[in-house]
């Protein structure tokens, strides 16, 4: 489905990931692989460094760590936020939302909203088009979209299919109304008849995580996973996105009547290097316009790696000028959307890291 | 014979980090045989003959001739 937006824009991005990085070269000893067949997918995928969440890491501490920043910069100020949306697919509780605990902790207003979404790979879209939505309302004027991932801890260290992908981070992105006519295409599809090829068995009320639960099973290939632990089928996920992502774009620039060259920056979910690339190569986009170098420095934190790859790339481009942008994410659910907007001006755009020991976190 | 269909051949000896593939090889007795060849045999279909092959496809092909004929079968249609 369509959606248009008038006069609405993002007005600043920052990013936060786990000072904690994991090493591809130290990991793949403990998978049971030849070692040169390791490096062949280091190269191809971009396995290599990726940041990971310990010592209990949640949710709510990367977001609350990131506004507070922001409070202290003088980005943001508290009592501007009139809703907090948040995706995410690794909530601290079932219930309550985790949105209600970052506002909790941060001591936010009454009046607002606080909103969970649980999307991962399209969820920084699925969240534009929901704070675009809201800021429909005339008492909306702020909306914040946290979108945060601490997928690590639920990923078998023993699957190779999974695990040196997987990246934890958080994003806050300021969405705002816009002075100037903005317009703001997007589109989005869903099919959940194909909801099991990304999904966490276990852990929900369908199949409750016991003992058995946990046990470490050969899925094949020398990989161990738990049913506790986030399972993809990664060739049928390839072959959805070169299947469905090249056409969704081609009927969003098709609906905006804007051609495919008059777009500065493609800035789609990062899945892994070799996924970015074929999809470049069948959109015929020069590889200059579509960075696919997340994976590589931070490991796929799900809805965090569009902003992500606009924090690692274009800081200094994204502060000083305006560039018109097309994102597009895919995954769980199935899920993929993409939209056209105008970015740039931004207010602040910048990365952080979340300090290994408390001594280190200014919040404590 | 000038079969464009030779051209699988050579692209899949490039994969498969060998020097050549004949049609009755077993694919999975190649040494690299692994999730890894059989994503890259899936993207190289659909990059080079515009084919979209899933891993099951290719995995349910016993010989190099078999996916070779799997994928003339699917750019015929």
């Amino acid at each position: 489905m369509n959606f248009l937006f008038r006069r609405k824009r993002i007005g600043g991005l920052l990013t936060v990931v786990p000072a904690n990085e994991g090493s591809f070269l130290e990991e793949m000893r403990r998978f049971n692989f030849p070692l040169n067949r390791s490096l062949k997918l280091k190269e191809v995928m971009g396995y290599d460094k990726h940041r990971l969440a310990q010592d209990g890491l949640c949710v709510s501490d990367l977001a609350v760590y990131g506004l507070q920043h922001l409070f202290a910069q003088g980005r943001l100020a508290r009592e501007d936020i009139d809703a907090l949306v948040l995706v995410t697919q690794s909530p601290d509780h079932l219930m309550p939302p985790t949105s209600s605990i970052i506002q909790g902790r941060l001591g936010l207003k009454q009046d607002m909203l606080c909103l969970d979404i649980n999307q991962g790979c399209a969820g920084f879209v699925v969240g534009l088009i929901e704070a675009f939505l809201l800021l429909e309302q005339p008492s909306i004027r702020k909306v914040i979209l946290i979108n945060a991932d601490v997928l690590s801890r639920k990923t078998s260290p023993k699957d190779r299919n999974s695990f040196p992908l997987i990246g934890d981070a958080a994003s806050i992105t300021v969405v705002e109304r816009d002075t100037e006519d903005s317009v703001i295409h997007a589109n989005l599809k869903m099919d959940g008849t194909r909801n099991e090829a990304l999904m966490i068995p276990a852990g929900g009320l369908r199949m409750p995580s016991t003992a058995a639960t946990a046990v470490l099973e050969d899925v094949g290939d020398n990989n161990l996973r738990a049913k506790d632990h986030l399972r993809m089928d990664g060739s049928a996920v390839f072959n959805f996105v070169q299947t469905e992502v090249p056409p969704m774009i081609e009927r969003l620039l098709a609906t905006a009547e804007v051609p495919m060259d008059a777009i500065d920056w493609f800035l789609f979910h990062q899945p892994n290097r070799f996924m970015l690339e074929k999809l470049a190569d069948k959109m015929r986009v020069s590889p200059s316009k579509m960075p696919n170098n997340v994976v590589e420095h931070f490991g796929n934190s799900s809805g965090v790696t569009i902003p992500m790859a606009i924090t690692l790339n274009l800081r200094a481009q994204m502060m000083a000028q305006k560039f018109r942008v097309c994102l597009a994410g895919f995954g769980v659910g199935l899920t993929w959307g993409s939209m056209l907007l105008s970015l740039g001006r931004l207010s602040f755009c910048e990365s952080i890291d979340y300090p290994n020991t408390a001594e280190q976190r200014h919040d404590e | 014979m000038n079969d464009p269909m030779n051209e699988i051949y050579a692209k899949l000896a490039e994969i498969l980090e060998v020097d050549a593939v004949a049609a009755g090889d077993v694919l999975a007795e190649f040494e690299y045989w692994d999730s890894l060849t059989v994503l890259s045999i899936i993207a190289m279909l659909d990059a080079s003959f515009g084919v979209n092959l899933t891993a099951a496809d290719v995995r349910r092909t016993k010989t190099a001739g078999e996916l070779a004929a799997a994928v003339e079968e699917r750019a015929a249609k």
